[in-house]
């Protein structure tokens, strides 16, 4: 069991991605003037500053950029939490997100992975990469 | 005319309770302008740095009842904004806009009966929207990010954890000199590489302090401060780099940062080339930042920083003394403080059992957020073009 997650809520910014991930869709924000692809919580468009850019399925094939295993912080009693494997991975269109992995061994720069959606009973659905 | 700093204030570091961030840093203003042999109304500017906690802001000036002011302002850069500040300061200095300027630095993260880790750290059982969604899958503090970084130099360029600890155990070895320093007791390679994984390829002891604190400079003319109670630190050069990397294909996070701009800047005015630099200190929130901005400042090549810091070259004893009061791993966190402080105590020649050997030429770098913003000083005891 890896490192806890809890329960994710969306807020008002978050429904197009949340929807998607419901419908294992990989849902990212795309500016059709610049027809630019940028990470699902990009603020704005690099290109033309637009802050309301649109939305747009990705493949959700990805490469692995880089990756830490997270531990947490022993508890009183000497407990230690299960590691999590985190990761910047970039995605096919060039965005880069920050995920985390499953099914990982030997991360290695380069990795092709591929996005899956974990569907909690309660919450929101999680965004994972596993190797494609 | 040139700038120097003619005053240095440092409060109590560390495990320090019961003073907020605006008394810390009216404390160190106070204790700046004594040092300096000035009264605080001879004080006519004030720039404000806070950490995570908020205060203080340009509200300081009334808490140490500063009047006539002709510079007040507030600036933020993270990691990045002591020598921000300490530029700006002295580009007022020399514009005229002001003749003597306080730098501070406050914060105090720390309470009483909770971790140290605690105070940069989330935690929840619900998170929200995007920031949430990173949070709840285990980025919930600063570390992962930084871990990163250090991952993809290592995969890109061979870095190894052994050379992050090489940083760790001669940043120490600087630190056991020092009486200021938090963490004095000695430690070898394999006591970091046994110290417990924060974030791969982060051991414990790849990770600085947290303390609380505060500390600040006086900014004034070369001239004016050559007439006070302390020798001059004259400012040489200084510059600026916020790389922006973004996330997306051809970033260069964890490979490069800002250093790669600001320094070149600060060396080019102060007429100085990495040849030249006598003291390193560089912005430790971790070993790494050390071993990447040695690279971007081009005291070794790109890729060659791990090799550079196993060879020693930065502990005492080493061609290059870098972080020589133990830096934020093992002396004290006051962010873009942490390093001035010491160029200045060096510079002054007053290190006592860690003065180095030399300090004509001494280079101060600042890192803030997650390798978005650089600062870097240059500072000498000897006037510029003298």
């Amino acid at each position: 069991m890896p490192l806890e997650i809890g329960v994710l809520r969306r807020d008002g910014r978050t429904d197009p991605f949340f929807d998607g991930a419901a419908a294992g869709r990989l849902a990212v924000r795309h500016c059709a003037a610049c027809d630019r692809w940028l990470a699902p919580d990009a603020a704005c468009c690099p290109g033309c500053g637009i802050e309301e850019t649109g939305w747009a399925d990705a493949s959700g094939a990805g490469t692995l950029v880089t990756w830490t295993t997270v531990h947490g912080r022993p508890a009183a009693d000497g407990t230690v939490p299960p590691p999590a494997l985190l990761a910047l991975v970039e995605l096919a269109e060039g965005p880069w997100l920050y995920t985390r992995l499953t099914g990982v061994d030997a991360p290695r720069e380069g990795l092709p992975l591929t996005a899956v959606f974990e569907h909690p009973g309660e919450g929101e659905a999680y965004l994972l990469f596993r190797p494609a | 005319m040139n700038a120097a700093i003619a005053g240095l204030g440092m409060t109590e570091l560390g495990k320090v309770y019961g003073r907020s961030p605006r008394r810390l840093a009216a404390d160190a203003v106070r204790l700046a302008a004594a040092d300096a042999g000035l009264d605080l109304a001879d004080l006519d500017g004030l720039i404000v740095s806070h950490g995570l906690g908020g205060s203080p802001g340009i509200e300081l000036a009334e808490t140490l009842g500063l009047r006539d002011l002709r510079l007040l302002t507030k600036m933020d850069s993270f990691g990045a904004t002591a020598g921000a500040m300490v530029s700006y300061a002295a580009m007022s200095v020399l514009s005229g806009a002001a003749t003597t300027v306080a730098c501070v630095f406050a914060d105090a993260p720390l309470q009483p009966q909770q971790s140290s880790g605690s105070a940069y750290q989330r935690d929840a059982r619900e998170w929200y929207g995007f920031g949430g969604m990173t949070a709840a899958l285990g980025l919930r503090s600063v570390n992962a990010y930084y871990a990163l970084a250090a991952q993809r130099h290592m995969a890109r360029y061979g870095t190894t954890s052994e050379q992050l600890g090489a940083i760790a155990v001669g940043t120490r070895q600087w630190a056991a000199r020092n009486p200021l320093a938090q963490m004095r007791e000695p430690i070898t390679l394999a006591d970091h590489q046994a110290s417990r994984w924060v974030a791969e390829p982060l051991h414990l002891l790849d990770c600085c302090l947290v303390s609380n604190g505060a500390i600040a400079v006086i900014v004034t003319g070369a001239d004016r401060a050559a007439s006070l109670a302390r020798p001059p630190v004259h400012l040489w050069g200084w510059g600026q780099g916020h790389p922006g990397h973004p996330r997306e294909r051809g970033s260069g996070f964890g490979l490069t940062t800002g250093a790669a701009v600001s320094g070149p800047i600060a060396m080019k005015m102060a007429g100085v080339t990495v040849d030249d630099v006598d003291v390193c200190q560089l912005y430790d929130c971790y070993t790494y930042t050390v071993l990447v901005s040695l690279e971007d400042y081009g005291f070794c090549a790109k890729g060659e920083g791990g090799a550079f810091a196993a060879s020693g070259a930065l502990a005492p004893g080493g061609s290059l003394p870098t972080n020589t009061g133990g830096g934020q791993l093992s002396g004290y966190y006051m962010w873009g403080m942490t390093p001035l402080s010491e160029a200045v105590i060096q510079a002054r020649g007053d290190g006592g059992e860690r003065q180095a050997p030399a300090n004509d030429v001494l280079l101060v770098s600042g890192n803030g957020g997650i390798l978005d913003h650089h600062s870097t000083l240059i500072l000498s005891p000897h006037p510029k073009g003298a």
